[in-house]
């Protein structure tokens, strides 16, 4: 795991995280298989590079409104904390969700991308 | 990082997902655990570890809060919310303890004196009897109010007359209570026995819970004499022991063998031991009984017929008992006024308890507003000295419905528990009212604990919650009153002042109105306990020798009886001894309303018949014994006896009223009643004072008394006795069984406890009344008490003002009383005008409701007024001791 740039400061050169990414960036990490919430925010964290922090505030009732939709299902395991944690894992219908999620945020980062940049005049 | 041990791993309820607290917990515990480990991983200290991990989590119960709103909908939010609020009233309402306390013990006393009031209502007015098919039966009832019988029963012709024309009514069953001496079932005694047909049980819809009841195979004649018991008697008496089937037992003259045990169901008319078949009563058989039209002594019930209703019933009968009274004129006397009643059973049985029982509902739900008004009152005083705080919340943005809210939890949790403390209470209550009920209505005995209890007490409390948060006025935002804002000491606006005091009449008048019944009721009791009755109470004292008969023919029995009173004169204390067959008020109402008589001479007036007359039978020395003085003539002898000339004494109003011109000893008269047939001459020999013997409030009485041994019937000792009375009983009992071994001894008591027990149903009746006066006026005192003290605390201003300015202390006492009088003064006024139109009202539905008298009702007011007084002494004396100097500084 990379190392924080700056542990007096942890938010130093963070992104916020766009409204309404966050279901599809959990569904996207519990692709590689079940998880527990402190893994997927780690997951999250680390994927990004340290650029992208996901709130716990907001990470578990995102977590607890995934199951409620039936993209996710999950079970008690213990952790490598030797704790009892909540293992969450995709379903098929989160699988097509996060399809579906995925092809809106690419039509969404083209949308974007070509009003910031205006693709020059291929005449 | 998959899940390794499986045998741990516990899938959560997949299908709905929903979780508990504990896993919402777990959940947030397992991150911080992953979160510390990772750190210190890293190289941090643990201690800082944790540190970091907590304040990376940020605030735990908002999380919480937003994982559970989740899966909840707005609904359990606003639950939560209100969970909130009343713990926060909780915490609040611990700060005030007095208060909470206060409101809560009189919330108990009102919800749970309603409660079981309530509860016996219910059993005994509303519950359906266990009989089958009850809402066919029907009970008949033939009175003559014209000369006071109330019920006079019914005759053999008479009921053959119903059951030949009567098309609405499917069955008939009658019954009739005889006393029988009971030998064969442990010590001989005399128990009341239910006699009827075969069709009775049928009708009644009552089964067997052991053998078989009673049916048309034992009519007649020629029946072999069979007996059921009833439930109470089998279970209380016999121990519920199986084996007592087939016994062969003795009634009186006849035998019988018990064939069955009786279901647990309401005796009614009357509460018999035994039900037996018609053979077993000679009686019965009789050719009086069987043809004699006036020879009225059978109970009528009867099954509708299929589609028939009650009213159709009562109009077939009632025109059937019109053309029997047309066509048998000499039987039904117009005077009589003679009647009849179709009732559904239920209604029957409940009719005596009703009555009394609306009352205690009545004064319950008096007690309840006076609990109510008075705890609104603590609640309105309490919400004047938060309304800064409303006020703060007010202004910043909290609604109205917030507010109330707030209110509402509070005085939910006062209210719930009272309600608690209340059924805690109505347990108990429940008891005493059951078993004064139980006076009134064998069905009383049946109220248990149940639900009714419950779901009453929870209601009320919810009514009274309802009430208290709507009780205060909340402070508006848009136009602040400034009040609470700017200062921390209590003001009292004039509206909240005006509320308090409303609130405190309110519970003055409904005391007034109660302990203005209770006085009433108490003023009879002291009456009817002081009435003086014409007899030597105290000393005498009173036996049952109930006879195996009707009559003693057998003149060895008469021998017997002559030898025990002869031995029972000789034992030290007994100044005199005497026979007779009816013991004051005890016996009263045994022998019917009287019989009809005339005198040599005696002309009835224009339209009028001959008067009815009580009919007693007394040995010589019986007036002596008693205390009855002899005013003309002479008393009888023992030569007055069956062969000489038949001889009769005569009460003072029967003297005067046949004889209103001259002497009536030595006058003749004799019995016009059907009922003895052609009854010769008798010669008056003496006159005695007037006694009552039937009534417990002492009226005329026209009495006639026969020697007992001219008429051969006995069955009540009266012995006049020195020292202690009841030492003898043991001696006198043994001294009976000595002489005649089946012969029971029953009931000794004096005539003064005779009276006394009863006139137990007027005096529990006045007792359980001046209790519910008694918390109506101990609340109503403390309410006033608690209004001027709040009045005078929340003026304490003005008082220091008053007292700076050269106001004298005794003024400001006095100030003080005047207010409080001025409170009561209304409140009497109020209840006085109310109370008297409540009682106009009631008085169309309930009969025989009469008004309290001037003297009741002033004691109530005196009683009221000084209390009052005596509750504003303390705030008043506060008021005249106001300290100026701190008085000024409070503001």
């Amino acid at each position: 795991m990379a190392k924080n740039p700056d542990p007096k400061n942890p938010e130093n050169g963070r992104l916020e995280l766009l409204q309404g990414t966050l279901d599809m960036l959990i569904l996207r990490t519990l692709q590689w298989g079940p998880q527990h919430g402190h893994g997927i925010g780690q997951a999250i964290r680390a994927q990004s590079e340290d650029l992208l922090k996901v709130e716990t505030g907001s990470l578990y009732p995102a977590l607890h409104r995934l199951e409620k939709q039936g993209w996710l299902k999950s079970e008690w395991a213990i952790s490598e904390a030797n704790q009892r944690a909540k293992y969450y894992r995709l379903t098929a219908a989160g699988k097509a969700q996060l399809v579906r999620e995925q092809n809106r945020w690419s039509q969404l980062v083209h949308a974007i991308g070509r009003i910031m940049n205006p693709a020059p005049s291929k005449e | 990082m998959h899940p390794s041990d499986k045998s741990r791993a516990r899938p959560i309820d997949k299908a709905r997902g929903k979780p508990d607290e504990r896993e919402l917990d777990d959940e947030i515990r397992g991150h911080l655990a992953l979160s510390v480990k990772e750190r210190i991983e890293r190289g941090e200290d643990p201690e800082a570890a944790r540190l970091a991990a907590l304040r990376e989590f940020g605030y735990i119960p908002a999380a919480r809060d937003a994982m559970r709103r989740v899966w909840y909908s707005e609904w359990f939010d606003a639950t939560v919310a209100f969970g909130q609020e009343v713990r926060i009233a909780m915490r609040s309402l611990r700060r005030a303890k007095g208060l909470a306390a206060t409101v809560i013990i009189t919330l108990a006393l009102g919800i749970g004196a309603n409660a079981a009031i309530f509860s016996v209502v219910r059993a005994v007015l509303l519950r359906p009897l266990v009989n089958r098919g009850e809402d066919q039966l029907v009970y008949i009832r033939q009175s003559a109010p014209g000369i006071g019988a109330a019920n006079m029963t019914f005759s053999v012709p008479e009921i053959d007359d119903f059951k030949s024309s009567a098309t609405t009514i499917s069955a008939f069953g009658d019954f009739s209570t005889i006393d029988f001496t009971l030998i064969g079932l442990g010590e001989p005694r005399v128990v009341h026995a239910g006699v009827v047909s075969g069709t009775y049980f049928d009708v009644m819809g009552l089964r067997p819970i052991l053998g078989r009841l009673l049916n048309t195979s034992d009519d007649g004649a020629d029946a072999a004499g069979a007996a059921v018991l009833t439930y109470r008697f089998w279970n209380s008496s016999l121990n519920s022991d199986p084996s007592v089937i087939g016994k062969a037992i003795r009634l009186g003259p006849r035998t019988a063998t018990i064939v069955g045990v009786l279901e647990p169901s309401v005796p009614y008319p009357a509460d018999t031991e035994i039900i037996a078949n018609v053979v077993t009563s000679p009686h019965h058989l009789g050719a009086t009984m069987v043809t004699q039209r006036t020879h009225r002594m059978t109970e009528l019930f009867a099954r509708l017929a299929p589609g028939a209703s009650v009213e159709d019933a009562r109009a077939e009968l009632t025109s059937v008992h019109g053309t029997m009274m047309r066509d048998n004129p000499e039987s039904y006397s117009t005077r009589a006024e003679t009647t009849l009643s179709v009732t559904p059973l239920r209604d029957q049985i409940a009719a005596p308890a009703r009555t009394i029982l609306l009352v205690l509902l009545a004064a319950a739900g008096i007690v309840f507003v006076i609990a109510c008004s008075n705890v609104a009152n603590l609640i309105l005083a309490r919400s004047v000295r938060r309304e800064g705080e409303l006020a703060v919340r007010a202004a910043l943005g909290a609604s109205h419905g917030a507010l109330r809210r707030t209110l509402l939890a509070e005085s939910l949790v006062l209210c719930g528990a009272g309600a608690a403390l209340g059924l805690f209470l109505s347990g108990p209550l429940l008891d005493v009212v059951s078993r004064f009920a139980a006076k009134f209505s064998v069905r009383a005995l049946e109220v248990t604990v149940d639900s009714t209890l419950l779901w009453v007490g929870v209601s009320l409390a919810m009514a009274a919650a309802v009430l208290l948060a709507f009780v205060p006025r909340l402070p508006s935002p848009h136009a602040p009153t400034g009040l609470g804002l700017t200062s921390g000491s209590i003001r009292i606006t004039p509206g909240t002042n005006r509320r308090l005091r409303l609130f405190a009449m309110t519970q003055i008048a409904f005391s007034f109105v109660l302990l203005a019944g209770a006085a009433t009721l108490l003023a009879a009791l002291v009456a009817l306990q002081t009435a003086n009755t014409g007899y030597n109470m105290r000393q005498v004292l009173v036996f049952d020798l109930p006879t195996s008969g009707l009559s003693l023919k057998d003149p060895r029995e008469m021998e017997v009886y002559d030898e025990i009173t002869r031995r029972i004169d000789q034992l030290p204390g007994v100044e005199g001894v005497a026979l007779g067959i009816f013991v004051p008020w005890r016996d009263a109402g045994s022998l019917g309303p009287g019989f009809r008589f005339t005198g040599e001479g005696y002309v009835p007036a224009d339209g009028e018949e001959n008067p009815h007359g009580r009919l007693r039978v007394v040995s010589p020395g019986f007036f002596s014994v008693l205390g009855v003085p002899l005013i003309a003539g002479r008393d009888f002898t023992s030569e007055d006896r069956t062969g000489n000339e038949p001889v009769v004494i005569v009460s003072q109003s029967l003297a005067q009223r046949l004889f209103p011109n001259g002497e009536a000893v030595n006058r003749k008269l004799w019995w016009t009643d059907p009922y003895f047939a052609k009854d010769p001459p008798k010669r008056i020999v003496g006159v005695v004072a007037d006694v009552d013997d039937e009534n417990i409030v002492p009226g005329p009485a026209l009495t006639i008394y026969h020697p007992v041994r001219q008429v051969n019937v006995a069955g009540r000792l009266f012995m006049h006795v020195s020292g202690d009375p009841y030492a003898l009983v043991p001696t006198v009992t043994q001294l009976i069984r000595k002489m005649s071994a089946n012969q029971p001894v029953e009931r000794a008591a004096t005539l003064e406890d005779v009276r006394a027990e009863v006139l137990a149903p007027e005096r529990l009746h006045a007792f359980v009344i001046s209790g519910f006066a008694g918390i109506a006026l101990l609340i109503a005192v403390v309410g006033v008490a608690g209004v001027l003290a709040f009045s005078v605390s929340a003026r304490t201003r003005e008082f220091g003002v008053r007292l700076a300015v050269g106001s004298s202390p005794r003024r400001l006492l006095l100030r003080v009383l005047v207010e409080g009088g001025v409170i009561v003064a209304i409140g009497i006024g109020a209840g006085a005008v109310g109370g008297y139109g409540f009682a106009r009202l009631a008085g169309s539905y309930v009969e025989n409701l009469q008004l309290p008298g001037a003297l009741p009702v002033v004691g109530a007011a005196a009683v009221l007024i000084a209390a009052a007084l005596f509750a504003s002494l303390m705030p008043a004396a506060r008021a005249s001791h106001v300290d100026v100097l701190q008085a000024l500084r409070s503001e």
